[in-house]
Protein backbone atom coordinates (compact mmCIF):
# COMPACT_ATOMS: atom_id res chain seq x y z
CA UNK A 1 0.00 0.00 0.00
CA UNK A 2 2.89 2.37 0.85
CA UNK A 3 4.64 1.81 -2.48
CA UNK A 4 1.36 2.30 -4.34
CA UNK A 5 0.70 5.57 -2.48
CA UNK A 6 4.20 6.86 -3.30
CA UNK A 7 3.82 5.83 -6.96
CA UNK A 8 0.44 7.60 -7.25
CA UNK A 9 1.66 10.80 -5.55
CA UNK A 10 4.84 11.05 -7.65
CA UNK A 11 3.27 10.16 -11.01
CA UNK A 12 0.16 12.32 -10.56
CA UNK A 13 2.31 15.20 -9.27
CA UNK A 14 4.75 15.04 -12.19
CA UNK A 15 1.95 14.80 -14.78
CA UNK A 16 0.14 17.77 -13.20
CA UNK A 17 3.36 19.78 -13.10
CA UNK A 18 4.06 18.91 -16.76
CA UNK A 19 0.64 20.39 -17.60
CA UNK A 20 2.02 23.81 -16.63
CA UNK A 21 4.78 23.67 -19.23
CA UNK A 22 3.54 21.31 -21.99
CA UNK A 23 0.35 22.43 -23.80
CA UNK A 24 -0.16 18.82 -25.01
CA UNK A 25 -0.76 17.79 -21.40
CA UNK A 26 -3.58 20.31 -20.77
CA UNK A 27 -6.57 17.98 -21.48
CA UNK A 28 -4.98 15.31 -19.28
CA UNK A 29 -4.32 17.96 -16.60
CA UNK A 30 -8.00 19.01 -16.70
CA UNK A 31 -9.10 15.40 -16.21
CA UNK A 32 -6.73 14.94 -13.26
CA UNK A 33 -7.94 18.19 -11.70
CA UNK A 34 -11.63 17.28 -12.12
CA UNK A 35 -10.98 13.93 -10.40
CA UNK A 36 -9.11 15.73 -7.61
CA UNK A 37 -12.06 18.12 -7.22
CA UNK A 38 -14.46 15.19 -6.76
CA UNK A 39 -12.16 13.66 -4.15
CA UNK A 40 -11.78 17.01 -2.37
CA UNK A 41 -15.60 17.27 -2.31
CA UNK A 42 -15.79 13.85 -0.65
CA UNK A 43 -13.00 14.84 1.77
CA UNK A 44 -15.15 17.83 2.81
CA UNK A 45 -17.73 15.36 4.12
CA UNK A 46 -14.99 13.56 6.07
CA UNK A 47 -14.10 16.91 7.67
CA UNK A 48 -17.71 17.62 8.61
CA UNK A 49 -18.14 14.04 9.89
CA UNK A 50 -15.01 14.47 12.04
CA UNK A 51 -16.39 17.73 13.47
CA UNK A 52 -19.70 16.03 14.33
CA UNK A 53 -18.04 12.95 15.85
CA UNK A 54 -15.68 15.05 18.02
CA UNK A 55 -18.54 17.12 19.41
CA UNK A 56 -20.77 14.03 19.71
CA UNK A 57 -18.06 12.45 21.82
CA UNK A 58 -17.93 15.58 24.01
CA UNK A 59 -21.68 15.32 24.57
CA UNK A 60 -21.68 11.59 25.39
CA UNK A 61 -18.77 12.06 27.81
CA UNK A 62 -20.58 15.07 29.34
CA UNK A 63 -17.39 17.11 29.13
CA UNK A 64 -17.23 20.75 30.23
CA UNK A 65 -18.94 22.98 27.65
CA UNK A 66 -20.63 20.04 25.91
CA UNK A 67 -23.92 21.96 25.95
CA UNK A 68 -22.52 24.27 23.27
CA UNK A 69 -21.70 21.21 21.13
CA UNK A 70 -25.44 20.46 20.98
CA UNK A 71 -25.95 23.82 19.24
CA UNK A 72 -23.16 22.98 16.79
CA UNK A 73 -24.51 19.54 15.86
CA UNK A 74 -28.09 20.82 15.53
CA UNK A 75 -26.82 23.65 13.31
CA UNK A 76 -24.85 21.26 11.05
CA UNK A 77 -27.76 18.85 10.54
CA UNK A 78 -30.46 21.50 10.11
CA UNK A 79 -28.34 23.50 7.62
CA UNK A 80 -27.47 20.39 5.61
CA UNK A 81 -31.09 19.20 5.61
CA UNK A 82 -32.33 22.63 4.49
CA UNK A 83 -29.60 22.77 1.84
CA UNK A 84 -30.49 19.36 0.44
CA UNK A 85 -34.20 20.16 0.41
CA UNK A 86 -33.71 23.14 -1.92
CA UNK A 87 -30.45 24.35 -3.52
CA UNK A 88 -27.56 26.66 -2.55
CA UNK A 89 -29.42 29.59 -4.11
CA UNK A 90 -32.77 28.55 -2.62
CA UNK A 91 -34.63 30.54 0.05
CA UNK A 92 -33.68 28.40 3.12
CA UNK A 93 -29.92 28.49 2.58
CA UNK A 94 -29.91 32.16 1.49
CA UNK A 95 -31.90 32.94 4.65
CA UNK A 96 -29.40 31.09 6.85
CA UNK A 97 -26.50 32.82 5.10
CA UNK A 98 -27.99 36.30 5.53
CA UNK A 99 -29.32 35.71 9.05
CA UNK A 100 -26.43 33.85 10.67
CA UNK A 101 -23.24 33.52 8.59
CA UNK A 102 -22.98 37.11 7.31
CA UNK A 103 -23.80 38.95 10.61
CA UNK A 104 -21.57 36.61 12.64
CA UNK A 105 -18.61 36.96 10.27
CA UNK A 106 -18.92 40.76 10.20
CA UNK A 107 -19.33 40.88 14.00
CA UNK A 108 -16.21 38.72 14.48
CA UNK A 109 -14.36 41.16 12.21
CA UNK A 110 -15.69 44.02 14.36
CA UNK A 111 -14.43 42.30 17.53
CA UNK A 112 -11.07 41.97 15.75
CA UNK A 113 -10.80 45.80 15.61
CA UNK A 114 -10.86 46.06 19.40
CA UNK A 115 -8.60 43.01 19.83
CA UNK A 116 -6.01 44.43 17.42
CA UNK A 117 -6.03 47.80 19.18
CA UNK A 118 -5.61 46.11 22.56
CA UNK A 119 -2.77 43.88 21.33
CA UNK A 120 -0.95 46.86 19.76
CA UNK A 121 -1.04 48.67 23.12
CA UNK A 122 0.16 45.52 24.91
CA UNK A 123 2.99 45.12 22.38
CA UNK A 124 4.41 48.53 23.22
CA UNK A 125 3.97 47.92 26.95
CA UNK A 126 5.49 44.44 27.23
CA UNK A 127 7.93 44.23 24.29
CA UNK A 128 9.35 47.67 23.49
CA UNK A 129 12.01 46.41 21.04
CA UNK A 130 13.29 48.24 17.96
CA UNK A 131 11.17 45.99 15.69
CA UNK A 132 7.92 46.59 17.60
CA UNK A 133 8.54 50.36 17.78
CA UNK A 134 9.13 50.54 13.99
CA UNK A 135 6.03 48.33 13.51
CA UNK A 136 3.81 50.64 15.56
CA UNK A 137 5.24 53.81 13.96
CA UNK A 138 4.44 52.43 10.50
CA UNK A 139 0.90 51.49 11.67
CA UNK A 140 0.32 55.03 12.98
CA UNK A 141 1.76 56.63 9.82
CA UNK A 142 -0.43 54.50 7.53
CA UNK A 143 -3.58 55.08 9.60
CA UNK A 144 -2.91 58.84 9.82
CA UNK A 145 -2.37 58.87 6.07
CA UNK A 146 -5.66 57.06 5.44
CA UNK A 147 -7.91 58.88 7.87
CA UNK A 148 -9.99 61.85 6.78
CA UNK A 149 -10.09 64.39 9.59
CA UNK A 150 -12.57 67.30 9.86
CA UNK A 151 -9.91 69.69 8.53
CA UNK A 152 -8.98 67.31 5.68
CA UNK A 153 -5.96 65.09 5.10
CA UNK A 154 -2.93 65.22 7.38
CA UNK A 155 -0.32 67.23 5.42
CA UNK A 156 2.95 65.55 4.38
CA UNK A 157 1.92 62.21 5.95
CA UNK A 158 -1.03 61.69 3.56
CA UNK A 159 0.62 63.13 0.50
CA UNK A 160 4.24 62.02 0.79
CA UNK A 161 5.22 59.72 3.69
CA UNK A 162 2.33 57.17 3.51
CA UNK A 163 2.58 56.57 -0.27
CA UNK A 164 6.37 56.27 -0.04
CA UNK A 165 6.24 53.86 2.90
CA UNK A 166 3.58 51.74 1.17
CA UNK A 167 5.07 51.76 -2.33
CA UNK A 168 8.76 51.47 -1.51
CA UNK A 169 9.63 50.29 2.03
CA UNK A 170 6.66 47.92 2.48
CA UNK A 171 7.08 46.58 -1.06
CA UNK A 172 10.72 45.69 -0.33
CA UNK A 173 9.78 43.72 2.79
CA UNK A 174 6.71 42.14 1.17
CA UNK A 175 8.73 41.08 -1.86
CA UNK A 176 11.31 39.43 0.39
CA UNK A 177 8.58 37.65 2.37
CA UNK A 178 6.80 36.51 -0.82
CA UNK A 179 10.04 35.24 -2.35
CA UNK A 180 10.84 33.39 0.88
CA UNK A 181 7.38 31.78 0.99
CA UNK A 182 7.58 30.82 -2.71
CA UNK A 183 11.08 29.33 -2.29
CA UNK A 184 9.87 27.41 0.78
CA UNK A 185 6.83 26.12 -1.14
CA UNK A 186 9.07 25.08 -4.04
CA UNK A 187 11.50 23.15 -1.85
CA UNK A 188 8.76 21.48 0.22
CA UNK A 189 6.84 20.58 -2.95
CA UNK A 190 9.90 19.08 -4.60
CA UNK A 191 10.59 17.02 -1.47
CA UNK A 192 7.05 15.60 -1.70
CA UNK A 193 7.32 15.00 -5.47
CA UNK A 194 10.60 13.14 -5.02
CA UNK A 195 9.04 11.12 -2.16
CA UNK A 196 11.50 12.44 0.44
CA UNK A 197 8.49 13.63 2.51
CA UNK A 198 5.31 11.50 2.44
CA UNK A 199 2.51 13.36 4.20
CA UNK A 200 -0.15 10.98 2.81
CA UNK A 201 0.68 8.09 5.14
CA UNK A 202 3.33 6.48 2.98
CA UNK A 203 5.78 6.27 5.89
CA UNK A 204 7.50 9.59 6.52
CA UNK A 205 11.26 9.63 6.51
CA UNK B 1 -49.87 41.31 11.23
CA UNK B 2 -47.90 38.79 9.09
CA UNK B 3 -44.21 38.65 9.94
CA UNK B 4 -41.95 38.67 6.88
CA UNK B 5 -38.93 36.40 6.43
CA UNK B 6 -36.73 39.50 6.15
CA UNK B 7 -37.87 40.64 9.60
CA UNK B 8 -37.15 37.22 11.14
CA UNK B 9 -33.73 37.24 9.45
CA UNK B 10 -33.13 40.75 10.82
CA UNK B 11 -34.03 39.65 14.37
CA UNK B 12 -31.73 36.60 14.17
CA UNK B 13 -28.92 38.69 12.63
CA UNK B 14 -29.37 41.35 15.36
CA UNK B 15 -29.28 38.66 18.07
CA UNK B 16 -26.14 37.06 16.65
CA UNK B 17 -24.45 40.47 16.34
CA UNK B 18 -25.16 41.31 19.99
CA UNK B 19 -24.06 37.81 21.11
CA UNK B 20 -20.74 38.07 19.26
CA UNK B 21 -20.09 41.68 20.31
CA UNK B 22 -20.74 40.63 23.94
CA UNK B 23 -17.24 39.10 23.78
CA UNK B 24 -15.91 42.64 24.27
CA UNK B 25 -16.98 42.45 27.95
CA UNK B 26 -15.38 39.00 28.26
CA UNK B 27 -15.90 35.37 27.25
CA UNK B 28 -19.52 34.43 28.06
CA UNK B 29 -22.14 31.73 27.24
CA UNK B 30 -23.95 33.95 24.70
CA UNK B 31 -20.74 34.38 22.70
CA UNK B 32 -20.05 30.65 22.91
CA UNK B 33 -23.56 29.73 21.69
CA UNK B 34 -23.26 32.14 18.75
CA UNK B 35 -19.77 30.96 17.76
CA UNK B 36 -20.63 27.24 18.03
CA UNK B 37 -23.82 27.75 16.01
CA UNK B 38 -21.85 29.73 13.44
CA UNK B 39 -19.32 26.90 13.05
CA UNK B 40 -22.15 24.38 12.71
CA UNK B 41 -24.05 26.41 10.12
CA UNK B 42 -20.83 27.08 8.17
CA UNK B 43 -19.91 23.36 8.17
CA UNK B 44 -23.41 22.41 7.00
CA UNK B 45 -23.28 25.15 4.36
CA UNK B 46 -19.89 23.93 3.04
CA UNK B 47 -21.16 20.32 2.90
CA UNK B 48 -24.24 21.50 0.98
CA UNK B 49 -22.10 23.46 -1.50
CA UNK B 50 -19.81 20.43 -1.95
CA UNK B 51 -22.84 18.24 -2.69
CA UNK B 52 -24.66 20.63 -5.08
CA UNK B 53 -21.64 22.09 -6.90
CA UNK B 54 -19.19 19.16 -6.96
CA UNK B 55 -20.53 15.71 -6.17
CA UNK B 56 -23.95 15.98 -7.86
CA UNK B 57 -22.92 17.57 -11.21
CA UNK B 58 -19.47 15.98 -11.54
CA UNK B 59 -19.99 12.49 -10.12
CA UNK B 60 -23.57 11.42 -9.34
CA UNK B 61 -25.49 12.79 -12.35
CA UNK B 62 -22.87 11.81 -14.99
CA UNK B 63 -22.67 8.35 -13.43
CA UNK B 64 -26.46 7.91 -13.58
CA UNK B 65 -27.14 9.43 -17.00
CA UNK B 66 -23.73 9.36 -18.75
CA UNK B 67 -22.48 6.99 -21.48
CA UNK B 68 -20.39 3.91 -20.84
CA UNK B 69 -17.05 5.68 -21.56
CA UNK B 70 -17.98 8.50 -19.18
CA UNK B 71 -18.91 5.97 -16.49
CA UNK B 72 -15.63 4.16 -17.03
CA UNK B 73 -13.68 7.40 -16.60
CA UNK B 74 -15.67 8.23 -13.47
CA UNK B 75 -14.72 4.84 -12.02
CA UNK B 76 -11.36 6.26 -10.88
CA UNK B 77 -12.70 9.20 -8.81
CA UNK B 78 -15.54 6.98 -7.54
CA UNK B 79 -13.05 4.38 -6.32
CA UNK B 80 -10.76 7.02 -4.80
CA UNK B 81 -13.71 8.84 -3.20
CA UNK B 82 -14.76 5.56 -1.61
CA UNK B 83 -11.19 5.14 -0.36
CA UNK B 84 -11.28 8.69 1.07
CA UNK B 85 -14.39 7.67 3.02
CA UNK B 86 -12.30 4.95 4.72
CA UNK B 87 -10.79 7.80 6.77
CA UNK B 88 -13.94 7.64 8.88
CA UNK B 89 -12.85 4.37 10.49
CA UNK B 90 -9.49 4.32 12.36
CA UNK B 91 -9.06 0.63 11.40
CA UNK B 92 -9.58 1.25 7.67
CA UNK B 93 -7.78 4.59 7.48
CA UNK B 94 -4.70 2.97 5.86
CA UNK B 95 -6.82 2.13 2.80
CA UNK B 96 -7.30 5.87 2.23
CA UNK B 97 -3.59 6.52 1.66
CA UNK B 98 -3.67 6.05 -2.19
CA UNK B 99 -6.50 8.59 -2.46
CA UNK B 100 -4.73 10.98 -0.08
CA UNK B 101 -1.53 10.47 -2.11
CA UNK B 102 -3.44 11.49 -5.25
CA UNK B 103 -4.69 14.67 -3.55
CA UNK B 104 -1.25 15.47 -2.14
CA UNK B 105 0.40 14.87 -5.54
CA UNK B 106 -2.02 17.21 -7.34
CA UNK B 107 -1.89 19.81 -4.57
CA UNK B 108 1.90 19.77 -4.47
CA UNK B 109 2.23 20.16 -8.23
CA UNK B 110 -0.26 23.04 -8.20
CA UNK B 111 1.62 24.69 -5.33
CA UNK B 112 4.95 24.38 -7.18
CA UNK B 113 3.43 25.71 -10.43
CA UNK B 114 1.70 28.53 -8.56
CA UNK B 115 4.86 29.48 -6.65
CA UNK B 116 6.89 29.54 -9.88
CA UNK B 117 4.50 31.27 -12.25
CA UNK B 118 2.57 33.31 -9.67
CA UNK B 119 5.28 34.54 -7.32
CA UNK B 120 8.92 33.75 -8.13
CA UNK B 121 9.04 34.78 -11.81
CA UNK B 122 6.82 37.92 -11.53
CA UNK B 123 8.58 39.10 -8.36
CA UNK B 124 12.04 38.64 -9.87
CA UNK B 125 10.99 40.52 -13.03
CA UNK B 126 9.50 43.33 -10.90
CA UNK B 127 12.82 43.62 -9.04
CA UNK B 128 14.81 43.69 -12.29
CA UNK B 129 12.48 46.06 -14.19
CA UNK B 130 13.15 48.87 -11.70
CA UNK B 131 16.66 49.11 -13.14
CA UNK B 132 15.54 49.25 -16.80
CA UNK B 133 15.87 52.76 -18.25
CA UNK B 134 13.61 51.93 -21.23
CA UNK B 135 10.71 50.93 -18.97
CA UNK B 136 11.14 54.12 -16.92
CA UNK B 137 11.13 56.20 -20.13
CA UNK B 138 8.03 54.39 -21.43
CA UNK B 139 6.24 55.22 -18.15
CA UNK B 140 7.40 58.88 -18.31
CA UNK B 141 9.09 58.37 -14.93
CA UNK B 142 12.33 59.92 -13.67
CA UNK B 143 14.91 57.13 -14.11
CA UNK B 144 17.10 58.33 -11.21
CA UNK B 145 14.09 58.28 -8.87
CA UNK B 146 13.11 54.80 -10.14
CA UNK B 147 16.69 53.65 -9.66
CA UNK B 148 16.81 54.82 -6.02
CA UNK B 149 13.40 53.32 -5.22
CA UNK B 150 14.31 50.07 -7.01
CA UNK B 151 17.55 49.93 -5.02
CA UNK B 152 15.69 50.35 -1.72
CA UNK B 153 13.16 47.66 -2.71
CA UNK B 154 16.00 45.31 -3.74
CA UNK B 155 17.81 45.98 -0.45
CA UNK B 156 14.54 45.31 1.41
CA UNK B 157 13.91 42.03 -0.44
CA UNK B 158 17.46 40.74 0.07
CA UNK B 159 17.73 41.78 3.72
CA UNK B 160 14.29 40.27 4.46
CA UNK B 161 15.43 36.96 2.96
CA UNK B 162 18.69 37.18 4.97
CA UNK B 163 16.65 37.73 8.18
CA UNK B 164 15.38 34.14 7.81
CA UNK B 165 18.89 32.71 7.29
CA UNK B 166 19.68 30.66 10.37
CA UNK B 167 23.02 29.16 9.34
CA UNK B 168 25.64 29.92 12.00
CA UNK B 169 29.10 28.86 13.11
CA UNK B 170 30.31 28.12 16.61
CA UNK B 171 32.91 30.60 17.79
CA UNK B 172 35.95 28.87 19.17
CA UNK B 173 36.64 31.53 21.84
CA UNK B 174 33.46 31.38 23.92
CA UNK B 175 31.61 28.47 22.24
CA UNK B 176 28.64 30.71 21.41
CA UNK B 177 26.79 30.12 18.11
CA UNK B 178 26.67 33.32 16.07
CA UNK B 179 25.90 34.37 12.53
CA UNK B 180 28.54 36.16 10.43
CA UNK B 181 28.84 39.91 11.08
CA UNK B 182 27.57 40.89 7.60
CA UNK B 183 24.64 38.45 7.84
CA UNK B 184 23.78 39.84 11.28
CA UNK B 185 23.82 43.43 9.93
CA UNK B 186 21.68 42.53 6.90
CA UNK B 187 19.26 40.62 9.15
CA UNK B 188 18.89 43.72 11.34
CA UNK B 189 18.06 45.83 8.24
CA UNK B 190 15.67 43.06 7.16
CA UNK B 191 13.91 43.17 10.55
CA UNK B 192 13.20 46.90 9.97
CA UNK B 193 11.71 46.17 6.52
CA UNK B 194 9.64 43.28 7.93
CA UNK B 195 8.38 45.47 10.78
CA UNK B 196 7.30 48.18 8.29
CA UNK B 197 5.62 45.62 5.99
CA UNK B 198 3.76 43.96 8.85
CA UNK B 199 2.79 47.42 10.13
CA UNK B 200 1.25 48.28 6.74
CA UNK B 201 -0.62 44.93 6.67
CA UNK B 202 -1.77 45.49 10.27
CA UNK B 203 -3.05 48.96 9.38
CA UNK B 204 -4.99 47.54 6.42
CA UNK B 205 -6.57 44.78 8.51
CA UNK B 206 -7.35 47.25 11.31
CA UNK B 207 -9.04 49.64 8.84
CA UNK B 208 -11.17 46.77 7.48
CA UNK B 209 -12.07 45.65 11.01
CA UNK B 210 -13.06 49.21 12.05
CA UNK B 211 -15.22 49.44 8.90
CA UNK B 212 -16.93 46.17 9.93
CA UNK B 213 -17.44 47.52 13.46
CA UNK B 214 -19.03 50.72 12.11
CA UNK B 215 -21.26 48.65 9.77
CA UNK B 216 -22.42 46.40 12.63
CA UNK B 217 -23.15 49.34 14.96
CA UNK B 218 -25.06 50.99 12.09
CA UNK B 219 -27.11 47.80 11.49
CA UNK B 220 -27.91 47.44 15.21
CA UNK B 221 -29.01 51.08 15.49
CA UNK B 222 -31.10 50.83 12.30
CA UNK B 223 -32.81 47.71 13.64
CA UNK B 224 -33.58 49.35 17.00
CA UNK B 225 -34.92 52.50 15.28
CA UNK B 226 -37.05 50.35 12.94
CA UNK B 227 -38.65 48.75 16.02
CA UNK B 228 -39.28 51.92 18.04
CA UNK B 229 -40.00 54.09 15.03
CA UNK B 230 -38.38 57.39 13.99
CA UNK B 231 -37.19 59.49 16.95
Amino acid sequence: MRALAVLIAVSVGLVTLAGYFLPVQVPFLNLILSWALIMAGTATFIGVFNLISMHGLKITRREKGSGYSVFLILAVFSTFALGLSSSPTGVPLTFLFNAIILPTQTSLMAVLAITLLYSAIRLLRYRPTMMSIVFLISVIVILLGYVTLPFGDVPIISTWIRPWVMQVLAVGGARGLLLGIALGTLVTGLRVLFAVDRPYGGGNK
Amino acid sequence: MPVSLDFIGGVIGFAFTIMILSYLIGDNPLYRIASYTFVGVSAGYIATIAYWHVLLPKLILPFISGGSSERLLLGVPLLFSTLVLMKISPRLTRLASPAMAYLVGVGTALAIGGALSGTLVPQFFSLINAFDADIATARNANFLEELVEGGIILAGAISTLVYFHYGAKKHSEDGAVKRMGLIELLAWVGSIFIAITLGVIFAGVFSAAVTALIERVHVVLLFIFSLIGPV
